[in-house]
């Protein structure tokens, strides 16, 4: 943050000084144009077609020489505030990094092929959002071929979530509805759990609607193996009479269940239509946002060092960038004896005691058919380690 | 916050190249209006010494006046060019430094901005205009892009599209000094154009008109080399195939100068080559990039992971893997951590699981537990614990 502040800094100086500057100056013009016009007026006080009196004309030449200083003294000013705002830029230049250049593979997006693949990530990723019109300006800009089809599910999509916002259940349940199958078979609650919500949103307007909500309570009929402890819960709000905002379940319409629905369904719905639940774009950019930093300062130490060099066949990143568990989506398992990660050669081996070591680890640590474990006294006979898959 | 030092760059700097420039043109009309005073003030002198009549005196002092008038309203205009664009670089330091402060239901929606400003400069790079304004409106960021630096030089294009050199020859000159400094080559490349166009067109007098207004100048030895043989082409009128030049008058070359143009933009504003957003996404890919995405077995595939996604896996495919020392295990059945809480389990078949989602499947389901790469189905009671370090 202090890079900020560091350019805030400059900025701050630049833009009292010319403010100052320009206050000071226009003040000072004003009061030389008032003292030149008090001499003028007061020339014209006299027959015009006189000449000056000899003070006349002092007083007159003393004014010009300060109106000069001044002016000029104006210019020079604000030419000096130059290094003012020369500090702006040479601040932002120390405090922010400049130079990406081989960071990662210098030009590694080059050439038609690519560029065309990265303007139909950017367009899906639009479609994604719902912000279908500037998806349409990308295909036409870009000259890409999406098909129509392409964009149905992302627009239903968007649509349900957009309804679920406004807390109309309708277009959700009738979504579920037309994959019930699919979702069972995913094990998805999202079919119950909106049937639960509109149950209650019923049983919220009172004893008036109790015979809708008593109606309505045969939709979970089908649920019964699968969520009966709700249900049950579900059944017991009918006898509820002073209405479910005094009742100990009041939770039940905490605005929570709404944004967890919304949640769901955009997961299951995404499951189902076979997408990653979040934009692959936004993911690669925060993963992008977090790794960026470590490589430019790793990249420096190269320099530095002089050792840019070493890092040479570019196959793996220098440095190990954690990104946290959260961009975690394959399972990779890195001998620890090694510090290398498995491949299909050196797959990770399960010894007798449960502890995990690369095949590789395993023949340089056998000395002939006995080997011990690294991480416990238990010694074994190499061929008894297994292959394991994570 | 280091992601801030890294992305940012061109967020400020671009601002700032934009307030030098006012400042500069500023000095000039400042130093112009001055220059008017001393001379109305001259004026003034002389009339003094001529002795001149006090009518005569007093319509110097006119002129004299409405100067100064004209020099403190041009200035003070200049200045508040000034700072505004200094306000400007200030708006986007606190759209930064909002970054620091956010709660966490704000972050991702900060986080979406940040990944539309890059898109922005991604499009206007790309040339993509209207997809560009398009989306700034939208995510209302126009304050924070260099939307306004790139519709001028999209005027400058679209005139050489158009094989029109003008605005862009303005643009050469508004930009003297720094392209000096660049040493480009664009204004001397405008004007071998316009000669090969009178070529074209068959105004050989024209052309050599032309020649001797602007290239006459010329010092640079390579610059020289090329008039040379540009010169040839009055030797070999008509664009006949069989001309040594005829390369010279190839059309592309427009094409040339547009790319040419963009570039030197680009660099007037110390922007680089490659956008924020293409080495981010580069970087992004890279640490996420597994050879488990390069698998064949669709197994092995994850429908989340971004590199698994099909155009962004042929993006990745030039990119280094991510460096791994540490194993970072997930549960393939759910995709949660491996660690103390969901310990890592082996089946007989060397397929390890997590804990949890193997006691989950086994308690509706009598124990039996069924491999979900293999189909292989045993009991919850063969499964071996699994230590990794």
């Amino acid at each position: 943050m202090d890079a900020c502040q560091a350019v805030e800094k400059e900025v701050n100086k630049v833009l009292e000084k010319f403010t100052g500057l320009n206050q000071h100056y226009a003040n000072n013009l004003d009061e030389l144009t008032n003292s030149i016009q008090s001499i003028q007026k007061e020339l014209n006080e006299g027959p015009e077609d006189n000449e000056l009196t000899a003070t006349q004309s002092l007083i007159l030449i003393q004014t010009l020489r300060r109106l000069k200083e001044a002016v000029s003294r104006y210019g020079q000013e604000h030419k000096d505030l130059h290094s003012t705002v020369s500090k702006v830029g040479k601040s932002v230049d120390r405090n922010f990094v400049n130079d990406f250049s081989s960071v990662i593979v210098d030009r590694a997006f080059d050439g038609q092929e690519k560029a065309m693949l990265l303007n139909e990530v950017v367009c899906e990723h639009f479609m994604r959002q719902g912000m279908l019109d500037v998806a349409d300006s990308i295909v036409e800009d870009a000259d890409l071929a999406i098909a129509e089809d392409k964009k149905e599910p992302f627009m239903e999509l968007h649509r349900i979530l957009g309804a679920l916002r406004m807390n109309d259940l309708d277009p959700a349940l009738c979504w579920a509805h037309t994959h019930a199958v699919k979702l069972r078979e995913m094990n998805s609650s999202l079919e119950f759990k909106l049937h639960r919500l509109k149950f209650i949103n019923l049983i919220k307007e009172g004893p008036s609607a109790q015979l809708a909500a008593l109606y309505y309570s045969k939709n979970f009929e089908k649920f019964a193996d699968q969520h009966a402890r709700d249900m049950t819960l579900m059944g017991s709000l009918l006898f509820l009479r002073h209405g479910i905002q005094n009742s100990s379940y009041s939770h039940l319409l905490s605005t929570i269940y709404w944004d967890e629905i919304c949640d769901i369904f955009t997961r299951d719905a995404c499951t189902l239509m076979g997408m990653s639940m979040e934009s692959p774009l936004s993911v690669s950019i925060k993963a992008g946002c977090i790794a960026l930093p470590p490589l430019l300062n790793i990249k420096q130490v190269m320099q530095q060092r002089q050792v840019s060099g070493v890092w040479s066949n570019k196959d793996e990143l220098p440095v190990e960038i954690e990104l946290g568990t959260d961009f975690r989506y394959h399972s990779v398992f890195a001998c620890p004896i090694l510090r290398q990660q498995s491949t299909d050669t050196n797959p990770p081996m399960r010894l007798i005691c449960g502890h995990v070591i690369s095949k590789d680890a395993l023949t340089k640590l056998s000395s002939g058919s006995k080997v011990k474990c690294p991480y416990c006294p238990v010694e074994q006979s190499p061929s008894d380690a297994r292959q394991v898959h994570f | 916050m280091a992601d801030i030092k890294a992305l940012e760059h061109p967020t400020l700097k671009v601002p700032y190249e934009i307030l030098n420039k006012k400042f500069r043109s500023a000095q000039k009309t400042i130093d112009r209006e001055i220059s008017h005073v001393h001379t109305a003030s001259s004026d003034i002198e002389a009339c003094l010494e001529d002795k001149k009549k006090i009518k005569d005196v007093s319509r110097v002092i006119d002129n004299m006046v409405e100067k100064l008038c004209l020099l403190k309203r041009k200035a003070d205009e200049s200045i508040n060019e000034e700072l505004e664009a200094a306000r400007v670089i200030k708006e986007r330091i606190d759209h930064l430094k909002e970054a620091e402060l956010l709660h966490p239901h704000t972050k991702p929606l900060w986080h979406k901005k940040r990944l539309d400003r890059m898109l922005v400069e991604y499009f206007l790079r790309a040339g993509f205009y209207n997809t560009a304004i398009k989306l700034a409106q939208q995510s209302e960021i126009e304050d924070l892009t260099n939307i306004e630096l790139f519709l001028t030089s999209k005027r400058s294009e679209e005139s050489l599209q158009r094989k029109e050199v003008v605005p862009c020859l303005t643009w050469c000159y508004e930009n003297k000094n720094k392209l000096r400094k660049m040493k480009s080559t664009l204004e001397f490349k405008l004007r071998k154009q316009e000669f090969i166009e009178h070529i074209r067109n068959s105004r050989c007098l024209e052309a050599v008109k032309h020649a001797r207004k602007h290239f006459s100048v010329l010092e640079d030895d390579q610059k020289l080399a090329e008039v040379q043989r540009v010169m040839g082409l009055l030797a070999f009128p008509g664009c006949s195939s069989k001309s040594p030049y005829k390369d010279l008058l190839d059309e592309n070359s427009w094409a040339d100068l547009v790319k040419q143009f963009r570039f030197e933009n680009f660099k007037l504003h110390q922007l680089n080559t490659d956008s924020v957003f293409t080495i981010t996404l580069q970087a992004g890919l890279s640490a996420l990039k597994t050879p488990m995405c390069y698998k064949q077995h669709a197994m092995r595939k994850s429908s989340d992971c971004p590199v698994c996604n099909c155009q962004l896996n042929e993006l990745g495919k030039g990119l280094p893997y991510s460096h791994c020392a540490n194993s970072k295990l997930i549960c393939a059945i759910s995709g949660q951590a491996l660690n103390e809480h969901n310990p890592p389990m082996a089946l007989p078949n060397g397929h390890v699981y997590g804990y949890n989602s193997l006691n989950e499947m086994a308690d509706g389901n009598d124990g039996r537990i069924v491999c979900p790469r293999t189909k292989e189905i045993f009991h919850i009671d063969e499964t071996e614990k699994v230590f990794v370090m």
